[in-house]
């Protein structure tokens, strides 16, 4: 469950490999306190704008309703979820 | 030379001289429009009615979050805004997405031109009639088609599109749309775009360079997203065939 007041968000991550269909395999399942809220993808089809980028591939519950930009980082991805997940 | 709109007028209906002759004057003076230029934005009344005889644009509506969505993409011949003169106001946007020619008639023509050519007036009502189907396609296309057959569906379309005008060459047509603004027509993350055109490429059915766009196999390609352009009513060969069915039974009656 998303955290409520001042407890922070737990984020965590496990590595998982994803079938995007295209050369963007290497994935993250972000949990939020236990349950899943999101699977990220590095980017790395050629000549993608953002290559090397973490996408939002899927994203589940109240990340559903936001615009996610590609992050540099999965540090920056955290910051980003757990900001929407307090909401 | 004719110009887009007469092309696309006479794909409808029959013309006359006359027609070809008042359909000139509306389009005496062409303004040049940079990429990415808003010609008219909601909320705005309405003022004169908008015609791309060169370039692409779209209509748009941005959401509250910054979101922009893409309903219709304006191509040579295209009204922008036919019968939104009518209205208070503007409910959407209407921006350029290329460079474009466009022209702007005052509404006044478009009444008096209406008034004086039935011919113009139906051929007028076509077009709108059209806007309409390609509404309702797109919508079929968002609810009802993978991603990559979406794609291939717009490409289709734009290819007949921009053919009827004469906008289209060898199968190759300019494509000055980003993946961004693919992505907001099709309600697709860049991200997806990125990798359907991709796969597109992959599979031999399209190349993409320096912003034209070459089908390869048109035939293949219709297959894929199983392309039927009825809804573009581009040949109305039924009623052609019908009017003159009539005037010939007229005639000998006559």
């Amino acid at each position: 469950m998303p955290g409520h007041g001042n407890v922070e968000t737990l984020v965590t991550m496990q590595p998982i490999a994803i079938d995007t269909g295209s050369d963007d395999r290497d994935g993250m399942l972000v949990m939020a306190n236990g349950m899943l809220v999101a699977v990220l993808v590095k980017l790395a089809t050629p000549e993608h704008e953002q290559e090397g980028d973490w996408f939002v591939e899927v994203a589940l519950g109240p990340l559903r309703v936001h615009l996610a930009p590609t992050f540099g980082s999965l540090d920056d991805a955290t910051r980003w979820m757990r900001h929407h997940l307090r909401g | 030379m004719q110009h887009a709109l007469i092309r696309k007028l006479e794909s409808y209906e029959t013309l006359s001289d006359a027609d070809r002759r008042a359909l000139n004057a509306l389009v005496p003076r062409v303004r040049q429009v940079g990429a990415h230029v808003d010609l008219a934005r909601e909320g705005d009344p309405p003022d004169n009615v908008h015609l791309i005889l060169d370039g692409f644009a779209c209509r748009y509506k941005v959401l509250a979050d910054g979101r922009r969505q893409i309903m219709a993409y304006l191509v040579p011949g295209d009204f922008c805004d036919l019968n939104v003169f009518i209205l208070d106001q503007m409910d959407h946007n209407i921006g350029t997405i290329s460079q474009c020619q466009v022209v702007d008639i005052p509404r006044q023509s478009i009444e008096d031109i209406t008034a004086e050519s039935p011919r113009i007036t139906k051929a007028f009502w076509w077009c709108a009639l059209v806007d309409e189907a390609v509404l309702r396609e797109w919508l079929v296309n968002m609810g009802a088609r993978a991603a990559d057959e979406r794609i291939a569906h717009l490409i289709c379309e734009l290819h007949a599109r921009l053919e009827a005008v004469g906008h289209s060459k060898d199968d190759s047509y300019a494509f000055p749309f980003t993946q961004t603004d693919i992505a907001d027509t099709m309600g697709l993350s860049n991200v997806h775009v990125h990798r359907t055109l991709r796969d597109l490429r992959g599979m031999g059915l399209i190349t993409l360079r320096n912003r034209v766009l070459t089908i390869l196999d048109i035939e293949r390609l219709k297959d894929f997203c199983k392309f039927n352009p009825n809804y573009l009513h581009l040949k109305n060969a039924r009623w052609v065939d019908r009017r003159s069915v009539i005037w010939a039974s007229q005639s000998q009656g006559g």
